[in-house]
């Protein structure tokens, strides 16, 4: 009978020592870091998917379902999710991951922001009031991002605090080896100036040393006008602009149509890991966006 | 003629938006090899020590204004023209504490009989957020949850006005009631969304159920199942039932259910999507004479968004009365509807409506909704 419950207690112990921790994020770049971060000792979970534009998911009662479980919440935060997080925290019944708890954790601590603006009018479109919110597509930031994981899994999971730390150095060493690569082969595009669907590229902008002239929405989230691409247009010709840049979630006929009216080349870049089947984790979003623009100026 | 010209009139609503650039952007060149992450937290010190500001430096609640602007032409009426503001509804809500939230809703509406505005509460809840057993509940005035559409807002439903089987047994805005809410997450094996609510309070007197003048109470039940169908489809099926007392203070019982498919292409969601939604309803209205009078209500409305902000969408209703036997009324609704952008929806609706009780008649309404302020996101 001793003998019996000593193997019961020894597969107790078994089974809590592996229990992972469970992780719900809302777009899969977060959920890319907090599985570098977190190995094999977290279970995570991504709402929207890599395709779909961030500002606009259906707060689907099965993510309810999946909130209610989980250990932590990791959201891009700065009213990125405002349309679709509240109401599903507010139904998750999960003390820990509201707002101010200790499963709660906003991505953008430490990230230093672009765009915060001096004044909110919403006459200015969807105007973000504590900054641009599209940070984690500047790699470093994504150092940052991981280490605000880091340190969450560590007060969730301090057993494994040395595992953490080690996939941290790891993840920000093969950040640190990849700029070198990204760094080099976009050398010659520094300065390049381009167009762009939506305003989400700024942090991608300062680091790669792209710049962004206009954008073919009038206001951010404002579908483009006619009189907004005629513009465009002219910017384009003037300033003898090839680039337009367009996002997964967006069609593509206004850029189309620019392209054939300016001799532009339309380059769709990922704005999340999953955004295409070749882009499987954090460091593969900036391999295909590197690649893509080469390709663009190539054509 | 006149109907015509209503017609013109309702129709030259248009609308303008003013195309503006955007701020350039400014790109930064720098040494990206020599940028560490160390560096990079000093330079957000320094460029921003005390205004880096990721959640409101307040404590004060969302608060939101939402207007609704409406104008009909209608053939039921001897002054067939109106335009008038129909409402003014303002909410006010936050966390409460670590425990709970709260939730405020305030309309000023104009009556359709006197055109006297008045204010109400329409709801004022407090939820909790952390009880054990994925359990919550809700105490206050709110809209309980019998069938699916009862418990939206009007602004929040995609049709003009709600379907004939609501304003008919509960009235135009739906039913509200007094009391308490509990709700809670059923386990079940397949781990899809099961939720099952128990409620009980007064109701605020409507067609079919009155505040009461004994102790019986209003108690209502809904059952809500949630299936992801695809990435791109899900399915919605939910039970009620509920009783409680009626003008004659008899016992009124109900049972109704919901069906809602939805399709929405994951990858390009704010350009299409599809929505069927039916509903019904079976009321059995006790009487004084011992007598029970059972009388039904349905609706089914389909509805597609062709493009980025246009939505069209039509709708069949069918409702009798509550207590009244061989008394219904059917209609059919068409819905042009355009959205510039999620903070305000100008709607179309042309109506046919027959009723076996009074003469029947068609109407065209147009709607105005606008909000201002933080509004609470609406569930799914």
């Amino acid at each position: 009978m001793i003998k019996f419950f000593s193997i019961l207690s020894l597969l107790l112990i078994c089974t809590l020592a592996q229990a992972q921790i469970k992780i719900v994020t809302t777009i899969p770049d977060l959920k890319s870091i907090a599985e570098s971060v977190g190995g094999e000792y977290v279970d995570a979970f991504s709402i929207a998917t890599g395709y779909q534009n961030p500002h606009f998911v259906d707060p689907k009662p099965s993510y309810i379902l999946k909130l209610s479980k989980t250990d932590l919440f990791i959201t891009v935060g700065l009213d990125l999710e405002i349309g679709w997080v509240p109401p599903l925290l507010n139904s998750s019944r999960n003390a820990k991951i509201q707002k101010g708890g200790e499963g709660y954790v906003d991505a953008s601590t430490n990230v230093p922001l672009l765009q915060i603006p001096s004044g909110v009018n919403r006459a200015e479109g969807d105007i973000h009031i504590y900054g641009n919110p599209h940070y984690w597509l500047d790699p470093l930031n994504g150092k940052i991002i991981a280490r605000t994981i880091c340190t969450a899994l560590i007060q969730s999971d301090p057993a494994h605090r040395m595992q953490f730390e080690s996939n941290l150095k790891k993840f920000n060493d093969a950040i640190d080896t990849k700029m070198k690569e990204w760094n080099a082969m976009l050398k010659a595009m520094r300065g390049t100036k381009v167009i762009a669907y939506h305003n989400e590229w700024p942090y991608f902008e300062q680091r790669f040393g792209l710049k962004i002239v206009d954008f073919l929405e009038p206001k951010p989230g404002i579908p483009p006008t006619p009189s907004q691409l005629a513009k465009i247009i002219n910017t384009m010709k003037r300033e003898n602009i090839r680039i337009i840049i367009n996002s997964p979630y967006f069609t593509s006929e206004s850029a189309d149509l620019v392209a054939r009216n300016t001799g532009g080349t339309v380059v769709t870049l990922a704005t999340s890991v999953g955004a295409y089947p070749t882009i499987k984790t954090y460091t593969d979003l900036f391999d295909y966006n590197v690649q893509q623009i080469l390709s663009a100026v190539k054509e | 003629m006149r109907f015509i010209q209503a017609l013109i009139i309702l129709t030259t609503s248009s609308y303008f938006l003013t195309a503006q650039s955007q701020t350039d952007s400014t790109a930064i060149a720098d040494s990206l090899l020599a940028v560490q992450l160390q560096e990079q937290m000093q330079q957000q010190n320094a460029l921003q020590p005390v205004s880096v500001v990721r959640t409101a430096p307040t404590t004060n609640p969302d608060i939101s204004a939402i207007g609704d602007f409406r104008s009909h032409y209608t053939t039921d009426r001897n002054r067939n023209i109106e335009l008038y503001f129909n409402a003014l509804e303002m909410q006010v809500t936050s966390v409460v504490d670590p425990y709970a939230s709260a939730n405020f809703i305030f309309s000023f509406g104009k009556d359709s009989l006197n055109g006297e505005y008045s204010a109400g509460l329409e709801i004022a809840t407090l939820t909790s957020l952390s009880l054990p057993y994925s359990s919550q509940i809700t105490l206050g005035k709110f809209k309980p949850h019998f069938t699916k559409v009862n418990i939206l807002h009007p602004h929040a439903f995609s049709f003009v006005d709600f379907p004939a089987m609501v304003k008919n047994f509960f009235g135009d805005e739906g039913m509200f009631m007094e009391g308490i809410s509990a709700s809670v997450l059923v386990p079940n094996p397949w781990d899809y969304f099961q939720e099952f609510k128990l409620e009980a309070g007064r109701a605020e007197s409507n067609a079919s159920l009155d505040n009461g003048s004994s102790n019986m109470l209003l108690y209502s039940a809904h059952l809500d199942n949630f299936f992801e169908l695809s990435d791109n489809s899900t399915l919605n099926v939910g039970l009620s039932a509920l009783t409680g007392p009626n003008a004659l203070n008899q016992r009124t019982s109900m049972a109704g259910f919901d069906l809602t498919y939805k399709w929405k292409p994951v990858q390009y969601n704010t350009y299409h999507s599809f929505t069927w939604q039916t509903e019904g309803l079976i009321c059995q209205s006790d009487t004084s004479s011992g007598n029970a009078v059972q009388s039904y209500g349905a609706y089914s409305l389909v509805e597609y968004q062709i493009e980025r902000r246009t939505f069209i969408g039509t709708r069949f209703d069918y409702s009798g009365l509550p207590g009244i036997e061989k008394s219904d009324e059917r209609a059919i609704s068409l819905l042009l509807r355009f959205q510039p952008t999620e903070f305000q929806i100008l709607a179309l609706e042309f109506q046919n409506i027959n009723r076996n009780y009074a003469p029947s008649f068609q109407q065209v309404v147009f709607r105005a909704i606008f909000g201002i302020g933080t509004h609470a996101a609406h569930a799914y």
